[in-house]
């Protein structure tokens, strides 16, 4: 496939003695479109950072095409930043901030006059060239942002969060366009979020990272279907995590029953985390049922149904499209392919238990609020 | 309700304004379009003001210098203290504004004693067996005590412009190619311009009109304008001439500081 562009080898960082990354290893692609996601503190802005050569790693190597440049300041690097919240030039116009860094390499007026025109294109900006950065509004920052980034034509493109302070609508717009930006100009994006959704829809590879450690790296798919642990499982989309035990290839048991599934390669009689996602679960007449629940809550969503059902004490959301009010008694059943084994982890019993479902929607609320700061 | 309350809180204000400015401005004008023997509306005091314009200038120019000094020395101490930590910018500001703290004159007397013929400097040269140094009665002292006097009201807005500048904005100067060199001249400066454009009035002002560094400090050719306005009233006895050159003295004032102002475009300005 693609030739590898940047390599992170055991890369570490400590500010005040805390660790803040631990042994990253991890490659970027040429032209990949990679998003680092996971909570505030987890390190995927520091990784960012470094690769910016804003920040120096305490040890470990950055590489660049195979040389190292750890030591390499900003201003010599190959890539370009979209920071988060913008930081435009406040005393120059839409133009010249976007013909900035052309400017400061020299480059011939009518060189840049032809490049900046074309970048005012491709970011849909035309005819704002004169315009004050402030009055701008927060999208026309954010592609001015992009514009004033890309006219240098970088071979790698760091996004810093920078969807966070855009309304819902125009975040959705804008993850269109940066795809599409992407591909249309061949480079890579290193793209950081806190938002699973933004990174399933637009990216090749996601790297899931939690105290500053990798979770996991995958396709978007391979991550949503096949989380490696509890923490990745709850931190993209909905999960019930149950505790099981691996009796053998493609059984295992959980909640005294045993089921068929499609893992392997687990020793007989592991202890295992059992995920299955909210969306899979068949919900069919109590007779018919694998398991046997009562439902507890419902809540409108819109697309569906968060019902929350009370299977032997143990929580469990199912996301329904037909509506079953609370008290009713249903019965529910799993395909093999619905389920799926993870290995326990450092994670195992912390997440996927929806025993208190409103407080856990409320801490998501404050934690979305948190990384507005 | 509330406006009532403002109004009613800044009326003392306001009373004092009228009665301690306005009306002296009113005065100072009325003095200033008087013939002084028959007290008879003229222009002639005005049009006298011809054979002062040489002063005036030296006012002018002695001013500039001194804040354009001002702002070589001011701007790096604001640039660092606004850069260090914050137990020490504390420190550091206290410590600017100190000398202000202490008496304008005793500030300028002190320098007398520094710089006179037989003064520290002096006596301190001799006793190496060095040659003596002319340093008072020159432009040289007044322009010196001007720096000293006026260096914090160039500092201190500068480091209050300086701070306020986000460091994003260094590092995407950084990213987009800029080495140390060119963020400063291409971001970090034109960003401190309005603290540039405040410094330079608040220190041009009071020295455009100041007579008491130049009488302490300067010979008979550095007078300023500051001391031919005293010298209407205390020795001349004209004070319609004082009059008249007070006002173009404010007038000259005001223009200047809405130069700077159209200069610094709509970022605030303190004057």
């Amino acid at each position: 496939m693609s030739k590898e562009l940047i390599r992170l080898q055991n890369l570490c960082m400590e500010f005040d003695g805390e660790r803040i990354l631990d042994d990253i290893n991890l490659y970027f692609n040429d032209h990949e479109f990679l998003t680092l996601l996971g909570p505030s503190g987890c390190g995927k802005s520091t990784t960012l950072r470094i690769i910016g050569g804003f920040l120096t790693p305490t040890s470990g190597k950055v590489l660049f095409d195979g040389k190292e440049i750890n030591d390499v300041p900003p201003y010599q690097r190959q890539v370009n930043t979209v920071f988060q919240r913008y930081a435009l030039f406040p005393h120059l116009d839409v133009y010249d901030n976007i013909a900035f860094g052309l400017k400061v390499a020299k480059l011939p007026k009518d060189e840049i006059d032809r490049r900046v025109t074309e970048m005012l294109e491709i970011v849909s900006l035309k005819g704002y060239e004169n315009r004050n950065v402030n009055s701008l509004s927060g999208g026309q920052q954010q592609r001015v942002a992009i514009a004033r980034a890309l006219v240098n034509q970088p071979k790698v493109l760091l996004l810093d969060e920078p969807l966070a302070a855009l309304d819902l609508r125009l975040r959705k717009d804008m993850q269109n366009e940066l795809k599409r930006i992407q591909q249309a100009m061949g480079i890579t994006f290193i793209y950081v979020t806190h938002d699973q959704e933004e990174a399933l829809s637009m990216s090749d590879t996601v790297v899931v990272m939690d105290k500053g450690r990798i979770q996991q790296i995958g396709r978007p798919e391979d991550i949503y279907n096949e989380p490696k642990n509890a923490f990745v499982a709850d931190f993209i989309g909905e999960s019930n995590i149950l505790d099981g035990v691996m009796l053998e290839d493609y059984r295992v048991k959980f909640f005294g029953r045993v089921f068929e599934c499609v893992d392997k390669g687990f020793a007989p009689g592991e202890a295992v985390d059992v995920v299955i996602r909210p969306e899979d679960i068949d919900i069919v007449p109590p007779p018919q049922g694998h398991l046997i629940g009562v439902v507890t809550s419902v809540t409108f969503k819109g697309l569906n149904y968060d019902i929350i059902v009370d299977f032997r004490g143990f929580k469990w959301l199912i996301q329904t499209t037909d509506f079953h009010g609370v008290g009713t008694t249903i019965g529910i059943r799993l395909n093999p392919e619905d389920i799926h084994i993870m290995h326990k982890s450092e994670y195992s019993g912390l997440f996927g238990d929806y025993s208190s479902y409103s407080a856990e929607y409320d801490e998501l609320t404050e934690d979305a609020e948190d990384e507005e700061e | 309700m509330k406006k009532n309350n403002s109004v009613l809180l800044s009326t003392p204000y306001i009373l004092w304004m009228i009665v301690f400015t306005l009306i002296p401005l009113g005065v100072v004008g009325y003095y200033a379009l008087t013939d002084p023997a028959t007290g008879e509306f003229t222009w002639g005091n005005l049009m006298n003001l011809k054979m002062y314009l040489p002063v005036l200038w030296q006012s002018i120019l002695y001013s500039l210098v001194s804040a354009c000094i001002c702002l070589l020395l001011g701007y790096p101490v604001a640039y660092y203290i606004a850069h260090t930590g914050p137990v020490a910018q504390k420190l550091l500001y206290m410590l600017v504004m100190l000398p202000m703290c202490m008496s304008f004159l005793l500030r300028t007397l002190a320098w007398v004693g520094l710089l006179q013929d037989t003064g520290i400097i002096n006596n301190l040269l001799s006793a190496l067996g060095l040659p003596r140094l002319q340093m008072i009665r020159t432009p040289g002292a007044v322009i010196l005590g001007m720096v000293y006097n006026y260096l914090p009201y160039m500092i201190l807005p500068l480091y209050s412009t300086i701070v306020k500048i986000d460091g994003r904005l260094i590092e995407a100067a950084e990213d987009l190619g800029c080495n140390s060199v060119q963020v400063f001249s291409k971001v970090i400066l034109p960003l401190s311009v309005p603290g540039i454009l405040s410094g330079m009035t608040m220190v041009f002002v009071p020295a455009v009109s100041t007579f008491y560094i130049s009488q302490k400090l300067g010979g008979t050719d550095t007078v300023l304008i500051g001391d031919v306005i005293e010298r209407q009233f205390k020795q001349g006895n004209n004070p319609n001439l004082g009059a008249a050159l007070s006002l173009v003295l404010m007038l000259l004032v005001f223009v200047c500081t809405g130069i700077m102002n159209r200069f610094g475009g709509d970022e605030e300005v303190i004057v």
